[in-house]
């Protein structure tokens, strides 16, 4: 027996290759992952900020070594954002078509990251 | 309609009516994020300046349209679910689709390049 047809609740929604596959989640699933997103969003802002005041304020830190921690920050920003596009995407696409989630692939980037710009700034205080 | 507001099981289209404070956790996330596009977006077009010049505040402004732009989806949202809350039998539908999100991409990512610029110019 056929399913009965029901209009479509996603049909306008973009992007089309995650809408177009498998069935509406619990809402509070796509809530949740849009949080995440959300998050994202504002560690990249975060970044940003950290490695343009690094810069901008110019504090007593070997300035090679305060360049080097500001350019790791600002980058990290930047890639974070598309990244955090990617990674909602593909959360919402799992859970659209009922696969385990994908893994958290940005998450060893933005360690080692903020942990490099850590000891740059150390190094850069020290040597001051 | 089959089943208590608490008791639907996992997985099933259950919708913020069942869970009201899971959207209001969203629509404050969105305005998180919309305030801090606007403190981002404001502090770049004044640190931007000698180096665009009247570009700066372009950059500025499309920040803080976005931001204006999230706050008032946010808060459309909220009033949504809300409503949904309210009358479970009619459910607006209040998770969007993904234009919002991209759209939110897109413009911190215009930001971290503006930050890229910024530092690599000294």
């Amino acid at each position: 027996m056929p399913s009965p047809v029901v209009p479509d609740p996603t049909a306008g929604r973009r992007p089309r290759w995650v809408y177009s596959v498998g069935a509406e989640p619990d809402a509070r699933f796509s809530l949740a992952n849009e949080r995440t997103f959300l998050a994202w969003v504002r560690t990249a802002l975060a970044l940003l900020a950290a490695g343009v005041a690094l810069e901008a304020l110019a504090l007593p830190i070997h300035p090679g070594l305060r360049l080097a921690a500001a350019v790791v920050l600002v980058v990290l920003g930047a890639v974070a954002a598309p990244a955090a596009w990617i990674g909602w995407a593909r959360a919402e696409r799992a859970m659209r078509r009922g696969d385990a989630l994908p893994a958290p692939t940005s998450f060893a980037v933005l360690v080692v990251g903020v942990a490099l710009a850590g000891v740059l700034v150390l190094l850069g205080v020290l040597l001051a | 309609m089959s089943g208590s507001e608490a008791g639907l099981p996992p997985g099933r289209p259950a919708g913020p009516a069942a869970d009201p404070l899971a959207a209001e956790r969203t629509a404050l996330a969105w305005r998180r994020t919309a305030l801090a596009l606007l403190g981002g977006s404001l502090a770049a077009g004044r640190l931007l300046q000698p180096t665009l010049g009247g570009a700066a505040w372009g950059v500025a402004g499309v920040g803080v349209v976005l931001a204006v732009l999230v706050l008032a989806v946010a808060h459309r949202r909220r009033v949504l679910a809300r409503a949904d809350a309210r009358d479970p039998a009619h459910p607006h539908g209040v998770v969007g689709g993904g234009r919002l999100v991209t759209v939110t991409a897109a413009g911190t990512a215009l930001l971290g390049l503006c930050g890229v610029l910024l530092v690599a110019r000294g």
